[in-house]
This record gives C-alpha cells, structure tokens and sequence, in this order.
C-alpha cells in the first residue's frame, strides 16, 4: 500500500465491478453513450430518415448534378456520382456500426477465450498462448489486412472476418491480467482447496471479475473495428456493393472533391466518423473508469496549499527553568481530508513534545491518524489533506507557517523521514549510493561527487551495509537491507530529527530487532530524536522513552514509557496492552479489543473510545474529555476527573 | 553484464521466432490465392509467356508445397524454394513494373517512408512526452483537460481523415503543394532549391502522422506520469528537500520514460497504419503506397513483399526498443 492509499482515506483495492453511479457521475460517459445513440437511431430508420435512396440507380445525370453545393433541396450538397451525401451518411451508419459491432464481437471471443485459458492454465500451453499474442501484437495489423483483403477478396463478411481475427490481441492481454490477478485471491484458492471443478471456478470467481472490465473493452474495440473498416474502404479495399463512410471518403477524394472544392462531399463522412469513434471512446473510458476507478491523486499537485490554517499562533511558552527546551512542539494540530461529502478531520487537536535524544512512540491501531500527524508535521501530506489548525515548533520557527523555500532547506537537514516498508520508498533506477550521494549535495552544495560517494558508503557502513553496494540498485537489496538504507538516507545530512514510520512493518522478527537496534544506537550516538510511529506495542517497549497514545485522531494518553507499561491510565491504552504478548508474563491471556476504531464520517461526539469502552458512562457519549494529568503523565479520559464519583 | 546478456539474448531469440513465424505466414497467405500464384498472374495481359515460366521455376510450382513426402529429398519444396530465394534477396519481379525487381522497388519506397516517419516519430515523441508530462503535472486544471480533449479527438480523427483535412488547409491557404514528392518537371537551381521543394512536399503529410501520433503517445505519457507521481519514492524526494522541477527531472522523468519506450514499441504497428494511410493521402511514394497501388494492379510479388518488409521493420524497431529499455530499467535482468 501506498502513502497516498494509506492516508488519503481512498481505496483502490477493490474488485472490479460496474459502479452504475460512478459511470452516471461522467459527464463524458453520458454524452460518449448519447453520440452512439444517434447513430444507431439513424442505421436502424435509415429508410425513414434519409431523404433520398442512395441505392436506387440514377437515371438522367448531367454534370450539373456532379458536387452540388449544400441547398434545401440537397442539404449536405452531393457527391462525385450526383447522389445526395445526407442520404448516403445516414445510409453509411448502418455499415459501420454492423462492422464494429461484428467485427468487435469477433475480436472479444477470441481474445477472451485465449487471455482466460492463458490466464488460468499455467503450464505450458497458456505460456505458448501469450507468446502467440505477443507475436501477433508485433505484426502491424492494418498491413495484414490490406493483404487479406486484397487475396481474398473485399466483401463485407471478409472484411469483418479479417478486422474480427485481426483485433483480438488487446483483449486478450487484458483478460490474461485480470484473470491472474483474480485466481490468487483467497476466495478463489479455498474454492478450489475444497474441491471445485475449474469450470465452476471460472463460472462463479473469475468470470464475474473479468466481464467487467470486458464491456468496457468492448467498447473501445468498437472503435478500433470502425477506423479499421474506414481506413480500408478509402484505401480502396470497401465492398463495393455498399455504401460506407470510409468509401464516401474514398470515392470523393478520388475522383476530384478536393480540385472542385467539394469540402462537403469530403467533410460530412469524414465527421461521421469521428462523431461514431468520439462517441464510443468517451464511453469506454468512462466504463473503464467506473470498473477501475484510478487514483486522482499525486505528490506533486499544487505545492504549497497543505496549510488553510487562519492567522499566526503564538508559540507555547517556554519550559520550566533548568529543563532542556524540546526540540519539537507540536500544538493542537488539526488535519483535514477532501472528501465527497466535505471535509473530514483525520486528526483534532494533537499536541506532544520531542527532546533531543529523545525516542518518542507514536502507537495506536491503523487509522487512528498516527502517519497523518507525522506527514502533517514534516508538511508532506498528500494532496487533498492540510492542516486547519495549530503549529508545529521546531527549535523555534513554526513549519506551519513555512513558505516552501524555507522549508525545503529546512527538509532533510533538520528532520528527515523513514517510512512504511520502504519497498517503493527508494527510487527504483537510480542506485542506492547516488540517492544518498544527491540529499548530501543538494543541502551542501559545495561537497565534491566523490566526497558525497564517500560519505555515502560510510552511511552505508554504519547501517551495516558494506560500502560498495552503494553501487547497485533498490531491487537487489532483501527488504530488511532497504529498510537499513533508507535509515542511512534519513542520515545523510545529520538531521535533529527522524522519523520513522512503521519502519519494521512486512520485516521478519529477526529483522525488526536488527532495525530497532539500530535506530535505537543511532539515538544515542548521534543525540537525535526519533519520533517512531506503530502499531506494535513491543517494539515500543523495546526502545522507546515516551509513548504518545492516539485514537480516533486524538491523544488518548502520554507518559513515560515505563510509567505506561506499568499504571496505564486510559481504558484504550489498559486494553491495547492486554492485546499484545508480554514477555514478563507469558500466561497471561491475550484479548482483543472488540469493535473496530471510529470511521472518518462517523465520529462519536463524545469520548472517541466511548463505544467500545466496557467502563464508559453518560457523560462519555455526551462530552469530549479533557486532559487530565495522571501517574505523571496525561490521559483524556473522564475517569480521572476528580469531580466523577468513581463507579 | 552477462545478466544484461542474457537479457538481449533472450530478446533476439523472440525476434528471430516472430521473424520465423512472419516469413511462414507470408509464405502461406500467398499460397490461399485461388490458383497458383503463376496462373492468378496469367490473367493480367502485361505478362508475356517468359514471365510466367520465369514465375513457375522461381516459386517451383511443380512441387510440394511445405514437406515432400513422395520420396527423395524431403525438404525440395516450394517453402525451401522461397526460403532460399529470400537468402538472396530475391523477392521475385513485379507484375506492374515490368522488369523490375521487387527489392529494388522496395529499397527505394522504404527509404521514402524513412523520411516521412522519422521527423514525424521526433515531433510526436518530443511533443507528446512534454504535453503528456505537463498535463500530468496539472492534473485536473484546464491544460490538463484541454491536452485530453485534444488527444482523444486525435484518436477518434481517422489518419487519412486528418490528411484530407490537413491537405485542403495547406493548398487553400498556404499554397502548399498536393502530391508527390516533388514538383513535376521543375528544374532546380542549386540544392537548396531542391531541399526547399522536398520540405514543401514533406510538411503536410509529417504533420499530419506526427499529429496522429502525438494525441497517442500524449495520453500514454499521461497515465505514466500519474502513476509515477503517486509512487511513494517522489514522497522520499520530497521530504529530501528536492523542488518540484528537480523531482521531476531526477526522480520521473527516467521512471515514467520506461513504459513509454515499450509502448511506442507496441503502437509501432499504428505508426505503419498511419503511415499507409498519410501516403495514398497525398501520393507519397513510399512502402504504403506502393503496397495500396500494388492491391489495385494485382501485383502479388511487390505486395508480399511490402508486407514482408513492414513487418521486419517493426520486429526489428520493437527489438531496438527492448535493447533501449534494458539499458534504461536497471529491474531487467529479473523478469
């Protein structure tokens, strides 16, 4: 998963399926669908629409009727054979759809067939199959036809005989793809792990998967079958016993439209045909896009509009004399995501503190806003989230109200970044080395490209990679070793801060220590503070010094980590301890917490945690509970008020 | 590298079986013609009785067709025939063109073509890959809509279409020349005078490919280009402390080339489309029209020929562009 997917409350994740009210929601699908509409209306009424019959012989022609100019009696004008055009473009209609639509059929079967059998049968002869459609993806199609065509001869049914068996590759690479995707889900191996046939197989999970994503396929082949037929008919290789567009354009151009200035014989099938394919693209894109929808969103959409904070925020006051001032002070942040229903608020009123040297736990379950906070406080939130409120002190400038100049030289230098997994955090092309070599250089200009190298490998080395892999790239790193690199990349430039963002998530358990450890050494010799944000209750345990608890976008608790452990205050943080192993006693039942944490849209209006907490009261689901101060550290929690008589 | 290697290697193995199975299907679909090719020839009266032994003798009518089974050699066989006879080059005479080989006929039409798809592929590429990245860039904005609209109209245009229109634009206003490749009977003054004519000539139907191509190449570039951004390594690029246009230069712009390369390879087929269609659009004497002029004279020889060499072009210019890729994407070596 993606930052973006992780945090911008999108999910793509999803099968396909035709989303109705998604496809209603295009205009373009709409207009798409009514352009296709009217031309099917006029093939069907041809005789009734069409002034003129433009199979009916003509008798008694003079030059005068040859290319006539529009008038009211012939409104598109006639063509080279003193025939009316309006009448042989509705005409016309009927050929072109009967080729598309045929000939798309066709090309849908077969490609179908192959792309599913490819796709599901493994062994040899699907390799043999895609390997044929790779071939037949290599010869150039309209060549082929040409050549068809012309040896067997240009009649109608071969004509979409040729297009059909010519057009089948698409759709086959297509259905391959979906149909592997869809036969290693879970559903489909335990189907098949109890026993089901591989026809019941494909009939329920497969083909429901793929036939979606084959309409809107379709569609497009339409339009590829439709240029196709036009493009042979004005190459001269039509039916000659039918009128189509492509030969309107044909027999025009060939017999003098252009030196007699003759636009509307040329014009009018040539726009027909572009009315036909516009019409089908844009519902093929639109179908496309209701089955699959894509992310609508990038890093680097307007820079610069992550902060719609009012006004400047005065900084908190300083520390109690003889204390050290903390490096970072985060204050009642707020962040806000779009959302097709309005903004929604994935954090509300954060606020902690982060001293040099200092390992902070940022913990909670997935989607309690922890890697929000973090991608707010480092301002990379991604497009459509920004803060609304509060400021974030780092060693006394606000980077919520950093201009972007200032805030790139403030990047890497002073706080710096590891994040989720790490497998597509490193830049797949260029080399490890290079990477770091270009964080050093950027922020110090003047350091040569071999003194950058050095260091670069030094970086390496003390992450425990030996310095002359440097060289090589991401992809022949094992995941743990890119996890190492990209601590050495957060430490190119010696920054006061790191990051790290479940930066031991999808590693093995020997792997996590490893990181741990490091990160943990990398604290203590360097004096940095390490903001660490997970899930895992352990591996805070292992290194932290203060744990910051949130839930719901809200900090349920913070204290020291030893205090948290031991006297947890908050009822969510005295359950999610129960929920994780404890070395110290091992026989002590684990419990889950029942229910799942609060949605975006759907936000208690009192405590966060009131519903499912087993000691919530009235007041809970009524009131939003202020902080408390409590074992030395805070808690918000109406429990610990001392007003409440405790139940 | 031997990795790299092996890379290539595999790479021109596929070549040479689609080369293998192209030669195949070329030989085969000349054989389905009603009649021998020899006969199907006899109705045409330009050929005299020596063209059609000469005919006879060259295909080896007289024997089996793929495999002899009647004793003796086994591989004496009009497949061998025609194998041996592409060994030489020889790709037979044509019907319409007495007296002319069809490689020759060949050599001097692909070279023709050459000049119109090459600066066409240059603008399309240059054009296409600098629009699709900006309309990525400002997904959503008006450029953005404004460069999809343009693309999807371009797509839905058929080429020769374009070329009509294009052709009616250019002698209307602009006084351009129709057809050809040069001005008929003109006398030229120096070289310069020559090349200016061959440009005159050359403008209209290059725009009109390079245009069909651009909407093409500006859509894939596109979708590329969206993905990449979205890819968490631009978020590490970011947080580096890189600015919008470094990140774009350093950290997309390769990423997103990598499938373009690919997929101009595959749409390569479209550029050959295009280009059949640009020349019977304005008479260009390349491989498109002669392979259209040697449908309506019947001239099997010159059009399994043109056929031939169409597809060896575009097997060996996909060929290049997986040697590209593989020097592109250091991941290769994986698959």
């Amino acid at each position: 998963m993606s930052v973006i997917e992780a945090t911008a409350q999108i999910s793509t994740a999803t099968e396909p399926r035709l989303r109705w009210r998604s496809f209603l929601s295009h205009r373009s699908g709409l207009i798409g669908a009514s352009m296709l509409i009217v031309a099917i209306l006029a093939a069907v009424f041809a005789p009734w629409i069409a002034p003129y019959d433009p199979y009916a012989p003509v008798v008694g022609l003079t030059p005068d009727d040859i290319f006539q100019a529009p008038s009211p009696q012939h409104l598109l004008g006639t063509d080279d054979g003193g025939k009316d055009v309006l009448s042989s473009l509705i005409y016309g209609a009927r050929v072109s759809l009967l080729v598309g639509f045929t000939a798309a059929a066709i090309a849908i079967l077969i490609g179908a067939l192959i792309g599913l059998v490819a796709g599901y049968q493994r062994g040899w002869f699907g390799s043999l199959l895609m390997r044929i459609t790779d071939i037949f993806l290599v010869i150039p199609d309209l060549a082929l036809m040409i050549v068809l065509v012309a040896i067997l001869g240009p009649s109608l049914r071969t004509i979409i005989i040729v297009i059909g068996i010519l057009g089948w590759t698409g759709t086959a690479r297509l259905v391959r793809a979906q149909t592997l995707s869809v036969r290693e889900r879970k559903y489909v191996m335990r189907a098949k792990a109890v026993g089901a046939g591989d026809m019941h197989v494909l009939r329920k999970h497969i083909l429901p998967a793929v036939l979606p994503l084959m309409l809107a396929n379709m569609v497009l082949v339409v339009s590829l079958a439709i240029l196709d037929e036009s493009s042979l008919a004005f190459l001269g290789l039509g039916d000659p016993t039918v009128i189509s567009w492509g030969q309107m354009l044909n027999f025009a151009f060939d017999r003098g439209a252009i030196s007699a200035g003759a636009w509307w014989a040329l014009l009018s099938p040539g726009f027909a045909i572009v009315w036909v394919v516009l019409g089908t693209t844009l519902l093929g894109t639109a179908l496309e896009d209701a089955v699959n929808p894509r992310l609508k969103r990038h890093h680097l959409e307007s820079p610069g509009s992550d902060v719609a904070r009012v006004g400047t925020v005065a900084p908190p006051p300083p520390v109690a004399a003889g204390l050290e001032e903390p490096i970072l002070r985060v204050r009642d942040l707020a962040i806000e995501f779009d959302s097709d229903g309005g903004p929604l608020r994935a954090v509300d009123g954060v606020s902690f503190d982060l001293r040099r040297g200092e390992t902070l736990g940022l913990v909670g379950e997935s989607g309690c806003g922890k890697t929000t906070t973090v991608l707010g406080i480092m301002r990379l939130l991604p497009p459509g989230g920004r803060i609304v409120e509060g400021s974030v002190w780092f060693d006394g400038d606000d980077l919520v109200g950093l201009d972007g100049p200032t805030l790139r030289s403030f990047r890497w230098t002073r706080l710096s970044l590891v994040f989720q997994g790490a497998m597509n955090a490193l830049n797949p092309v260029r080399s490890v080395g290079d990477q770091i070599s270009e964080a050093i250089r950027l922020h110090a200009p003047s350091t040569s490209k071999q003194q950058a190298a050095r260091r670069a490998g030094e970086l390496l080395d003390r992450v425990g990679i030996p310095a002359r892999r440097a060289r090589e790239y991401p992809h022949t790193y094992s995941g743990g070793m890119r996890q190492r690199a990209m601590i050495a990349l957060a430490l190119a430039c010696d920054p006061d801060v790191i990051v790290a963002d479940e930066p031991t998530t999808a590693l093995d358990v020997m792997i996590q220590a490893q990181i741990l450890e490091l990160l943990g050494g990398i604290a203590r010799d360097f004096g940095m503070g390490i903001i660490l944000v997970t899930h895992d209750l352990g591996v805070v345990a292992q290194v932290c010094d203060r744990v910051v608890v949130m839930y719901g976008g809200v900090v349920a608790e913070e204290n020291d980590a030893a205090t948290l452990y031991r006297e947890p205050q908050h009822p969510y943080t005295q359950q999610l301890l129960q929920s994780f192993p404890d070395v110290a006693h091992p026989d002590r039942p684990l419990r889950g917490i029942p229910g799942s944490p609060p949605r975006l849209g759907a936000m208690p209006p009192g405590c966060r945690f009131a519903p499912r907490c087993p000691h919530a009261f009235d007041r809970c689901n009524a009131e939003r509970p202020p902080e408390y101060e409590a074992a030395g550290g805070r808690a918000s929690c109406f429990l610990l008020d001392p007003t409440e008589a405790r139940p | 590298m031997s990795q790299r290697g092996g890379y290539l290697l595999r790479k021109v193995g596929w070549a040479l079986v689609t080369l293998a199975v192209v030669i195949t299907l070329n030989f085969l679909l000349f054989r389905i013609l009603p009649g021998d090719p020899a006969t199907a020839g006899v109705r045409d009266p330009r050929l005299n009785q020596a063209a059609i032994e000469d005919l006879r003798a060259r295909f080896g009518l007289d024997k089996p067709v793929i495999l002899n089974l009647e004793g003796g050699n086994p591989f004496d066989t009009q497949f061998t025939a025609y194998l041996a006879a592409l060994a030489r080059g020889d790709l037979g005479t044509s019907f319409a063109y007495r007296d002319r080989d069809v490689s020759e006929l060949l050599g001097e039409a692909l070279v023709n073509t050459l000049w119109l798809i090459l600066p066409a592929e240059f603008f399309a590429i240059v054009f296409g890959v600098a629009l699709g990245l900006f309309a990525a860039w400002r997904r959503g904005r008006t450029a953005d809509v404004a460069s999809v609209t343009f693309s999807l109209f371009m797509w839905a245009l058929p080429i020769f279409f374009l070329g009509i229109i294009l052709l009616i634009a250019g002698v209307t206003w602009f006084d351009l020349p129709v057809a050809g490749r040069l001005t008929i009977g003109a006398e030229y003054a120096s070289l310069a005078d020559l090349a200016w004519d061959v440009g005159r000539h050359l403008l209209l139907p290059t725009l009109t490919l390079g245009l069909a191509l651009l909407g093409e190449y500006m859509l894939i570039m596109r979708s590329s280009v969206l993905e990449i951004f979205g890819e968490d390594y631009i978020l590490t690029a970011r947080a580096k402390g890189l600015s919008t246009y470094r990140i774009i230069r350093h950290h997309a712009l390769r990423n997103a080339m990598l499938p373009m390369v690919t997929l101009i390879a595959l749409t390569l087929g479209f550029t050959v489309a295009g280009a059949i269609q640009v020349e019977a659009v304005f008479s260009w004497p390349g491989l498109g029209s002669l392979t259209v002029n040697a449908v309506s004279d019947r001239d099997y020889p010159v059009l399994q020929g043109a056929f031939l060499l169409l597809a060896v072009s575009v097997i060996v210019a996909n060929l290049a562009a997986e040697v590209v890729y593989g020097w592109l994407d250091p991941r290769v070596v994986e698959d």
